[in-house]
């Protein structure tokens, strides 16, 4: 690898000298490109739309004034529609955002091992680079509790939220599709078991926990219908995205986070297998990872930026819900990726038989 | 009802020109082949090609205990949406043959206004009516009764499904008791049936055909649907169409999604094939009277 990183850059001296320095390999840094470089080229930006993608073409937006690039927007990311655009060799998507299993379980596949001379990660936070991805943005999954429902006694913990005896009341949990790896390493918490240990045997027993938890319990199918139970009061404990929990707070929904062992999860950025100018896509990854670019997709979005150096303004309901900050990052669950990428089918399997009612 | 109508001459049959309005059909048809046909070619396909060739796709699904729940759900669901659709399209569809031509405009138009209405939007709507904090619930409990629970059972996606399909069972029943000439009914009670029995024997039978027509486009459509059962549904009234997306989005498995599309598919044809006769011979003592 370091050999053949060592190959490519002396080619690419080589080259440069030849071609008068014009493509010289300087170190990228964050945030940064070449005034008029991607002149009368194009990129497709796919990503998961609302105001996460919108606060997305904002933090992109100096790079597409810069660049001089045409930037289009595309999505909903559908790992499904990737898969068909790369089999049939004619790949449109540029740069995809996506959950944060796709790009480990998927990688060399449909997406691309990822050059890191291309790129700098120096302020992404330690353990978030994969083979095939660079962080989009942090967030958590939260444990949202009804204020006036729990009053003096309220759950402080996932092993609290599968405890209908001491907790009464409806659940409601993320029903998107995948299942979250983490909620369900605390279910598995929960019967007895060691999360570091799991074994696909294991995931019958934590799923068998979530099943347990009843008939009444909601699995919502996207993040406004989180919102929306929260802001309704449907749901007297719920699992939510720190983003909707913040809109649901600010929307007046009498709901408090219990930040114990709130599960860290992220979005990631990825080059498909099969672009057209792989080059472009690099560039488009390395502006967005830039300190600018990240305070305004935070000020915008509530989600937490991947580059240490940003310093987003955003008023206190937001800054309740980042999740960047010493104290949460103390508090953070980290899900058992080892475990769950090359099991992800069966955890799949398993969750959609939960959710179709068996 | 033929019996009715003046007879039409029977057409020139010179042999070449037979085909001719065959020919008329030709743009329908290949487009049909071109967005049904290929497709579901594709799909046959691949259920059998991937991973590799053979059956494993089908012998997966039957051997899942969870895809059988949810087949045999998904039909149950579509048939108690088809018995909601008649009993509510039945008399609004008769309603608009014995009205004056502006009342039935505006039935026509109650009828077609929510058509027009994204589905997406129309079971949202459901959602805020439906929820446990939604004002349905808070009406009864202000009028002192428990709530129910609506939402997230079989019972809130038939409400749902049955809304959203109304408009398919109504138009058929419309076009076909408009042709109903109601001097029939009054014949039958001159000769001394009481209005039921006039009801039951005369108009019914001759309305069936418009019933079965409904009930085959609403049973085959709610086979189909997804938003709604996804919405106003819960882990138990899931339907098939749920699983196929999870299959295919989620988990790649395409042969096993075009596999699960196949099953429903042919299971329709078959429920479809075992109606028909009975359906027919309504059909015809329908046109006999």
């Amino acid at each position: 690898m370091l050999k053949s990183r060592y190959a490519r850059l002396g080619a690419a001296l080589a080259l440069g000298v030849l071609t008068g320095a014009a493509f010289a390999q300087d170190k990228p840094v964050a945030g940064e490109v070449k005034e008029g470089s991607l002149k009368g080229k194009t990129l497709t930006f796919v990503s998961y739309g609302g105001i996460y993608q919108d606060g997305q073409a904002a933090a992109l937006k100096e790079f597409v004034d810069k660049s001089g690039v045409k930037l289009l927007n595309d999505g909903p990311t559908e790992i499904a529609k990737l898969q068909a655009q790369v089999e049939s060799g004619n790949v449109t998507w540029d740069v995809v955002d996506t959950d944060d299993l796709p790009p480990y379980v998927y990688c060399g596949k449909l997406f691309q091992k990822l050059d890191l001379t291309k790129l700098d990660v120096s302020k992404i936070p330690a353990g978030q680079v994969g083979e095939c991805s660079v962080p989009a943005m942090n967030y958590g999954v939260v444990l949202m509790y009804n204020k006036e429902k729990y009053k003096d006694n309220p759950p402080k913990s996932w092993a609290d939220f599968f405890d209908t005896q001491k907790f009464p009341g409806v659940r409601g949990i993320d029903g998107s599709g995948s299942p979250t790896g983490g909620l369900l390493e605390q279910a598995f918490k929960v019967a007895g078991g060691d999360p570091k240990a799991m074994t696909v045997a294991d995931i019958d027993k934590a799923i068998d926990v979530v099943r347990k938890l009843g008939p009444d319990t909601i699995f919502w199918k996207t993040g406004a219908e989180s919102q929306q139970l929260a802001e309704s009061g449907e749901a007297d404990m719920l699992m939510m995205w720190t983003g909707r929990a913040m809109t649901a707070v600010k929307n007046g929904a009498k709901y408090a986070p219990a930040w114990q062992d709130w599960l860290v999860v992220m979005d990631q950025m990825t080059i498909p297998v099969g672009v057209k100018d792989t080059d472009a896509s690099y560039a488009l990854l390395n502006a967005y990872l830039g300190k600018h670019a990240q305070e305004v997709l935070t000020e915008q979005t509530s989600y937490t930026p991947i580059n240490s150096d940003a310093q987003p303004k955003v008023d206190a309901s937001v800054a309740a819900f980042l999740t960047n900050t010493p104290e949460r990052q103390k508090q953070g669950y980290k899900q058992n990726f080892k475990f769950w990428v090359p099991n992800f089918a069966v955890a799949q399997e398993k969750w959609s038989a939960l959710m179709a009612g068996n | 009802m033929s019996a009715l109508e003046p007879t039409t001459p029977s057409a020139p049959n010179r042999a070449g020109w037979a085909w001719r309005p065959y020919a008329l059909t030709l743009p329908a048809l290949l487009l049909l082949v071109a967005v049904i046909g290929y497709p579901l070619l594709t799909i046959v396909l691949r259920s059998l090609s991937e991973p590799q060739w053979g059956v494993q796709n089908y012998i997966w699904f039957f051997g899942a205990p969870v895809n059988l729940t949810v087949l045999q759900r998904t039909f149950v669901i579509s048939a108690w949406v088809t018995v909601v659709c008649a009993a509510c399209a039945y008399p609004y569809a008769y309603l608009m043959t014995a009205v004056g031509p502006r009342v039935r405009l505006i039935l026509v138009l109650c009828v077609l206004i929510p058509f027009w209405v994204s589905g997406v939007v129309r079971t949202l709507s459901w959602v805020i009516l439906l929820q446990d904090s939604g004002v349905i619930n808070s009406l009864l409990r202000s009028a002192g009764f428990d709530g129910i629970r609506l939402i997230r059972t079989q019972t809130g996606v038939v409400i749902g499904m049955a809304q959203v399909l109304l408009p398919f069972m109504i138009l058929p029943l419309y076009s076909v008791m408009k042709g109903i000439d109601l001097r029939l009914m009054r014949a039958a009670q001159s000769l001394g049936a009481r209005p039921s029995r006039a009801f039951f024997t005369v108009y019914l039978p001759l309305s069936l055909p418009g019933v079965y027509a409904g009930a085959i486009i609403v049973f085959i459509l709610a086979l189909g649907f997804y938003i709604t059962p996804a919405l106003l549904g819960g882990p138990r009234s899931t339907m098939l169409s749920t699983l196929v997306q999870t299959q295919v989005l989620s988990l790649l498995q395409w042969g096993r999604g075009g596999a699960m599309g196949v099953v429903l598919l042919v299971t329709t044809f078959v429920l479809l094939a075992l109606a028909a006769p009975v359906m027919r011979s309504r059909y015809r003592e329908a046109e006999r009277r």
